[in-house]
Parts: C-alpha cells; structure tokens; sequence
C-alpha cells in the first residue's frame, strides 16, 4: 500500500493505493486513472514525485516500499 | 560577533505570514560580506486584461522545503563565495502588491550574490513544487510557470 496525494488544483487529496512492489511510472499512472478516469486529461501536463523525487511519466522503474509516498504534481507556478 | 559561529547558513521559510524584506535581508547580513542582494516578487493587479483581486498559494510543503535546500546547494557549488542564502515563500492569500516571495544572498563582493539571487529565482520556478491560484471578479485560474522544467515551453 503506498500512498497517493495530488493538490487542490488537482482534485485528489490523499488516498492509499495498493500496486506491485515494481511498476514502471507509467503503470502506476494507469493504475491511478483506473480509479479516478478524469485524471487521464492532464496525463501530459504532470509528473510524479515519490518519495519527493521527480519522476517522469514513462518506463522509469518504481521500487516501491510500503508506505512510500506518491504525489501528482501539475505544472507548478511558485515565485 | 564571533566570527568562528558565521558559518554560510540557508534560511527557508514557507509561511502564511506577510513576508518581511528587513527581516529576510538581515537574516543574510554577515561582517565578511560587503553585499546582500535582493529579489521580492510581488502580486501583481492585473493578468491579460483582467483583473486580479489577490493571488493564493498552496505547496507540497516537505517537498517544496528540500528543493529549495538543493537550490541552495547548488548555488554554493556555482558561486563558491556565497555566504547567507535566505528563501521567503508565502502560502495562502497574498493580497495584491504584497510579496510572494523575498529571496536574499549575502556575499563579499557583488557579482556573486546579484547572480545567484536571479538563479535562485529562475530555478525556483523551474521546480519547486508550489502552485499560485490567481483569483480575478467571478471566476479564478491555476497558473503555470513557463519555467516548470516538465511542460512544452511552447505552449
């Protein structure tokens, strides 16, 4: 179980999220669109972090532990 | 002051609060140093044609706190001379012409902290994980920093 948060703007919050130990990020996307399908809209505008390192949406390999933290992060405008 | 404690020192701070340009520039003041450089970036009344009652921001927080810290990293690496690097971010409600963000670099001579502070905001844009909420008379719009390093810049 890992735990998967968005902001506001986003919609999601925070909610935990069972998956494989090993996913690639886009895998893990898939998973999370599976559950809530409007997310699939901004596919192209976000990345994710887990454990609050950026990780691209694609064949990166995900070695999740549980507990792990994901977060959907859309584009950012801090500053 | 004892000069042995004046170790270069990072100081960030995300907070509701209004932010203070004496109070980000002093924490960066140093008796080595012969320049504090200063960034404030401030709220802005107007977007296209519309107009913007006030701005507010949220933040992924704990990450947000440890980009800022490999920033600062970062700078020390490229600007070895740098001496106090302080980062001001505001969250929630920012009124219009209030600061946002106040960033403050102390170094011996100029050009080190003048170039570092425009580093440190250009790549705060870049990646820090903060989002800005502009709310004009009726309706409001998510902002997007063409400098987030994940989108089309061409957008």
């Amino acid at each position: 179980m890992i735990g998967v948060c968005s902001p506001k703007l986003a919609g999601l919050r925070c909610e935990t999220l069972s998956v494989p130990r090993q996913i690639t990020s886009l895998q893990l996307w898939e998973e999370i669109v599976k559950i809530h399908p409007r997310l699939a809209v901004i596919r192209d505008q976000v990345v994710f972090a887990v454990q609050q390192e950026y990780v691209l949406l694609g064949d990166q390999l995900l070695v999740l532990q549980p507990g792990d933290e994901v977060a959907i992060i859309p584009p950012i405008s801090g500053g | 002051m004892d000069e042995s404690e004046d170790v270069p020192k990072d100081f960030i701070e995300l907070k509701s609060e209004k932010l203070s340009v004496d109070e980000v520039s002093e924490l960066v003041i140093s008796p080595c140093c012969g320049a504090v450089s200063l960034f404030i970036g401030t709220t802005r009344n107007n977007f296209e044609e519309k107009k913007v009652i006030h701005l507010e921001y949220e933040a992924y927080v704990s990450m947000a706190e440890t980009e800022i810290k490999k920033i600062c990293r970062d700078v020390r690496q490229k600007w070895p001379s740098v001496k106090h690097i302080a980062v001001h971010h505001r969250l929630g409600v920012v009124p219009v012409t209030e600061a946002s963000v106040i960033i403050a670099i102390s170094s011996p001579h100029r050009a080190e902290s003048l170039e570092a502070v425009m580093y440190c905001i250009n790549t705060l844009k870049a990646s820090v994980p903060i989002w800005k909420k502009e709310i004009y008379e009726g309706e409001y719009s998510w902002k997007e920093n063409k400098e987030c390093f994940w989108t089309n810049s061409e957008k």
